[in-house]
């Protein structure tokens, strides 16, 4: 117990360490960084836009010294919209990243980083707090997070031409490492791990089959994020790694019930073990469908409204913001749905040749 | 889409039977929630109070819909309310802290045309965004934290608190594990694109760190990580008092 509390102790310390440090990280910046002082409201102006929008315009003149620059004290003048969609309010004490254009500073950002490792820390702290099994999820997460970066960098250098093959690679690993984590070197992890790539590869090829045949009529792929071609393959992409976690979720569940209940009754048959992932199966689909839904549509909720505010109709919005995330989420649900019958009968039949 | 659509249906009634309309209906519902949340927002009601009220709705469907056992369902739901106060008080600073709403120079071409005097405080919607995405995630994790534990108690009623805690533990490192799992691949899913774009703009490393569409994407995963991780102790404590209070009588 009190070996428990020391190690709190510490990694407390060191979260608070790292936070301290990166409040005052300036000098790691090439670009002035600046701490406000003085905020001062120039111009405030009302105004109501042809939607009848009503917001108000604000300029503030913002004083304050450079961090990084032997806190020499300058001045800039900044434009907000209330609603601050793009634009940002700048309040006392802020540090803000500057750049310099002739004798101007002009803001560029908010220095974010300190609440990034703050918020990571806390992370980390509630881990330690509690009893869980943190070595492997650490190990998971890393291994996932460097591959990531290693597809982020080859999409970067080959410029998206082979970004779909790319992405089923990546899958792949992610997949495997996620499985080798949480269940080790087993046949059950070969198990859900064949289960999860089949489902997956099944449902992404019957909808892009099914989208084909109406000619992907209704779906605006040109508006996937950011604009990033080649559209269809961008959002494959997206929907392959977005639907992976929880396929895996599924797999895992069904297939290890399917072992238990293998053990505790020896003789049972193939085909009432097939029936009975089937029947576990069925009560993971609601929840994990529920699960996406949130997210891909959550992703999308600044541009609906955004939309929304410029006086289209509810009909466009939705056609124009959320088709393509109700075709990713209409995708996954479908992967989610074959997962049940695709993992039971690939576990049905591994465990009554394997389970003795 | 409607293809797509008639696929999905036909698929889920094949593996679910009748049991596939309920679900149907479960997510209809859920869906026009979010669709009347968004309306109501831009009709200019206030956004925190209409997101707590519809993230009741949703969590109640999601609950109450999908899980059959009833005790399971009230511990589950009371789970899932005290989770969604945690978040909102933890993103509620973070956020204002962070500055991290709406969207930024990279969505440039997307906002031309636009008029960004929206009249709607995007600060406020960036925290409901972030409670709306946790809402799946976290009625799921508490459903099977809490049928897991409720499991193990009747098999064993004489449970002691540490006992409680130590089962809510070993339940919750798989829950864990594979929750972590599906925030991480929809962290990967949403933000390969935006990485692209930051690389096409030149950016650098601390431009990336304090980047706004970066630091909002990883704070989402971050704040909907700490709300799994708390679901442990807290569906435990109220298993806790439910078994003692079955033993009372």
């Amino acid at each position: 117990m009190k070996k428990n509390i020391r190690t709190l102790l510490l990694v407390g310390l060191l979260v608070i360490l790292a936070t301290v440090f990166t409040h005052f990280d300036s000098f790691l910046y090439k670009n002035p960084v600046m701490k406000v002082q003085e905020v001062q409201v120039l111009n405030k102006d009302t105004s109501t836009d042809q939607y009848k929008n009503t917001d108000t315009q604000i300029t503030q003149r913002v004083s304050g010294i450079l961090l990084n620059r032997n806190h020499k004290k300058v001045t800039f003048r900044n434009t907000y919209y209330k609603s601050q969609l793009i634009d940002t309010k700048y309040t006392k004490d802020q540090q803000v990243i500057l750049t310099k254009s002739g004798k101007h500073y002009t803001p560029q950002n908010v220095k974010r980083d300190t609440t990034i490792v703050f918020a990571t820390g806390l992370v980390i702290f509630l881990l330690f707090c509690m009893k869980f099994d943190r070595r492997r999820l650490f190990i998971s997460v890393l291994i996932n997070a460097v591959i990531y970066y290693g597809f982020v960098q080859i999409i970067i250098k080959t410029h998206d031409s082979i970004l779909l093959p790319l992405t089923v690679i990546t899958a792949l690993l992610i997949s495997a490492t996620a499985l080798l984590v949480i269940l080790g070197p087993s046949y059950q992890a070969l198990m859900a791990y064949s289960s999860t790539i089949l489902s997956t590869t099944a449902a992404i090829l019957l909808s892009v089959f099914v989208l084909g045949l109406s000619n992907y009529s209704g779906i605006h792929l040109e508006l996937t994020d950011f604009e990033l071609q080649p559209y269809l393959s961008v959002f494959l992409s997206q929907v392959i790694f977005s639907v992976l976690g929880v396929i895996l979720d599924e797999t895992m569940d069904i297939s290890s019930s399917l072992i238990e209940m293998k053990k505790e009754v020896k003789d049972i048959a193939e085909k009432k073990l097939f029936k009975s992932g089937i029947n576990i199966g069925r009560e993971l689909i609601g929840p994990l469908i529920n699960i996406l839904l949130f997210i891909v549509i959550a992703e999308d909720l600044n541009v609906v409204l955004l939309y929304l505010s410029n006086g289209n109709s509810v009909g466009y919005t939705l056609n124009m913001t959320l088709s393509l995330g109700i075709t990713q989420l209409l995708i996954s649900a479908i992967g989610i749905v074959l997962t049940v019958p695709i993992t039971s009968f690939i576990a049905s039949r591994i465990i009554t040749r394997k389970v003795k | 889409m409607l293809y797509l659509f008639l696929t999905f249906v036909v698929l889920l009634l094949m593996v679910m039977g009748t049991r596939g309309f309920t679900l149907l209906f479960g997510l209809g519902i859920n869906v026009i929630s979010v669709l009347a949340l968004l309306i109501l927002i831009a009709d200019g009601f206030n956004i925190l109070i209409t997101t707590g009220i519809i993230a009741m709705v949703i969590l109640v469907v999601a609950i109450y819909m999908n899980v059959d056992n009833g005790k399971t369902a009230n511990t589950a739901f009371k789970t899932s309310l005290l989770i969604m106060v945690v978040i909102l008080l933890i993103t509620i600073p973070l956020e204002f802290w962070a500055n991290a709403q709406g969207l930024a120079a990279e969505n440039q071409d997307e906002l031309e045309s636009f008029s960004l005097a929206a009249g709607i405080s995007y600060p406020q919607l960036a925290i409901s965004i972030i409670v709306i995405n946790s809402l799946g995630v976290i009625s799921e994790t508490s459903v099977a934290i809490t049928s897991g534990l409720n499991e193990i108690v009747e098999n064993k009623p004489t449970l002691t608190p540490m006992e409680i805690f130590n089962d809510g533990f070993s339940v919750g490192n798989k829950i864990l594990n594979t929750q972590t799992n599906t925030l991480l691949f929809n962290f990967f899913s949403s933000t390969f694109p935006l990485f692209f774009v930051i690389h096409s703009l030149g950016y650098g490393l601390g431009e990336i760190v304090n980047d706004k569409l970066v630091v909002a994407e990883v704070l989402t995963t971050l704040i909907c990580t700490i709300g799994v991780i708390l679901t442990v102790p807290i569906t435990s404590y109220l298993v806790y008092r439910e078994s003692k209070k079955v033993t009372a009588n």
